[in-house]
């Protein structure tokens, strides 16, 4: 099966793993991921901040290209590009004047039959479909993971109808229980890492990282789990940092939910990138013990 | 602390809260000042008490003055939390984001400059090349907050900064997540046509008074 798939500045930069995870597991589930032509930036929330016909038209015009390339569905794993799209869609379908204002300037006229789905919402798809677990070979012995879905997977500045509990997310849990690993439960899982606030107020960013990495250690987790590059990158390189303004002593290793497949798939961490972390989390993707069911 | 006090502006309230509404879709009139979006807020802790409730008091009085530069205006996130958790479904969110754009409107000197540089040089590289390039996004956004300090004369705030974001940069480059090949898109066209559009739009709106 293939699937539009919608890679954003971020996973062509520094979360570039998590681009080589995706098209890895994903090819593993049997769906190729083909990179729409040319796609352009989605404006991420400046956009929304700056100008509310931008926000709109910057998705519009990734939405347009994936549909004339001939797909029903696009995949968008980096949180912000995903909400922001889907945000995009909402507004184009409900604003017919909008989208023809739009389209009168691109070369790919949007029509409004693509699906938006998050990684999430595809690996679920997988798994109902019984194609995910016959892939898995390998378990994990010590892993001990919160996943944290951060604001953008659940939470969109207009109503959508939301594939998830809203303000206690399950879909990273469920995917995680298909792999034989059982989740932590704990308070911060949808709370706000500070985005960009890690650039432009970075003590705030700091306090709001603390908070929520401190739940989590609290509660006994060894690593997080995420899906939002951004998320991943704030709580890592700034993790020493904001650690040490709160007097808390351990560290949490970040995972994209994409290297705990991998690893449970059997690929060498090194293989997907899963060692280009500032918090090492190299023993914990490789305590792996071979499941049975290999070998039927 | 305590909060900021609101002046009241009767003759003033109507209009400004029209505007406020229509452009950010929020129905502010239903505010029940119940404050569940005040206790959801995540920075809360630090804009000095003044929640999403009170600014959307501060609107409905009248006071543009408070309204337009706040702590919570330029310290929201965006992460949408007050409006999903508002029993009459206002998006304060999206409030924050509209009285932004009518700040900068306005000519006003933002309360925390560095978030709207950010903000600008974000869009700003998205719209130039059609991708945002990392390492660019963060030359531009130093440039013009180094060009602000060095007008106020803020060297060791500068000093700082720069610290900071080459040490970053410097751990970036040694795990290899910092790309130096230079993302674009062709389709960089389209969207400048684009942003052609949404700037003579803006100014249509102005020149007749409503958006």
């Amino acid at each position: 099966m293939e699937m539009a798939y919608y890679p954003g500045c971020s996973l062509k930069q520094s979360s570039s793993p998590y681009d080589v995870q995706s098209r890895r597991i994903f090819s593993e589930l049997g769906v190729e991921l083909i990179e729409i032509e040319d796609w352009n930036c989605c404006g991420a929330t400046s956009a929304g901040k700056i100008d509310d016909f931008m926000a709109a038209a910057m998705p519009a015009r990734n939405i347009g290209i994936a549909e004339s390339q001939g797909f029903s569905e696009i995949v968008i794993p980096c949180s912000a590009c995903y909400s922001r799209t889907l945000m995009a869609k909402k507004r184009l379908d409900e604003d017919p004047e909008l989208k023809a204002e739009i389209n009168g300037e691109l070369s790919h006229k949007i029509k409004g039959s693509l699906k938006v789905s998050s990684i999430l919402e595809v690996l679920i798809n997988r798994i109902d479909a019984g194609e995910f677990t016959s892939k898995i070979t390998h378990k994990f012995t010590n892993l001990k993971p919160v996943c944290y879905y951060g604001c953008m997977q659940t939470r969109f500045p207009d109503k959508l109808p939301v594939s998830d509990n809203v303000e206690n997310p399950q879909a990273m849990e469920t995917i995680l229980k298909a792999l034989g690993v059982r989740a932590i439960d704990w308070n911060y899982k949808t709370s706000c890492c500070g985005a960009s606030a890690a650039v432009n107020d970075q003590e705030m960013a700091f306090d709001l990282m603390a908070k929520i990495a401190g739940d989590a250690l609290e509660r006994g987790a060894n690593c997080l789990v995420t899906t939002c590059p951004m998320c991943q990158l704030n709580f890592d390189a700034h993790q020493n940092a904001f650690c040490e303004k709160h007097g808390i002593k351990d560290r949490l290793p970040i995972f994209f939910i994409t290297e705990i497949i991998g690893a449970a798939m059997g690929i060498s961490p090194e293989e997907i990138h899963a060692d280009r972390r500032f918090v090492d989390g190299m023993d914990l993707l490789k305590e792996l013990e071979q499941n049975e069911r290999k070998e039927k | 602390m305590t909060a900021p006090l609101i002046e009241i502006q009767p003759e003033l309230a109507k209009p400004f809260l029209q505007e406020v509404m229509e452009r950010s879709g929020q129905l502010l009139t239903a505010c029940y000042q119940c404050k569940r979006c005040a206790a959801g807020c995540p920075v809360g802790d630090e804009t000095h008490f003044f929640t999403p409730n009170i600014l959307i008091r501060a609107v409905a009085l009248g006071d543009r003055e408070t309204a337009l530069n706040n702590e919570l205006v330029w310290k929201c996130l965006s992460c949408y939390t007050c409006g999903t958790r508002c029993p009459n479904d206002i998006q304060t969110a999206r409030i924050t984001e509209t009285l932004k754009k009518m700040s900068k409107e306005a000519g006003i000197k933002p309360l925390y400059p560095k978030v709207k540089e950010f903000h600008d040089a974000f869009l700003n590289c998205g719209v130039r090349w059609g991708r945002v390039n990392e390492v660019e996004l963060m030359g531009v956004y130093e440039l013009k907050n180094t060009i602000r300090e060095a007008a106020a004369m803020n060297y060791k705030e500068i000093f700082n900064e720069l610290r900071t974001q080459a040490k970053l940069g410097a751990s970036m480059f040694k795990l290899n997540r910092m790309h130096f090949g230079f993302e674009t898109s062709k389709g960089r066209k389209e969207i400048k046509a684009l942003y052609k559009k949404a700037k003579e739009k803006k100014k249509a709106a102005s020149s007749t008074g409503s958006v």
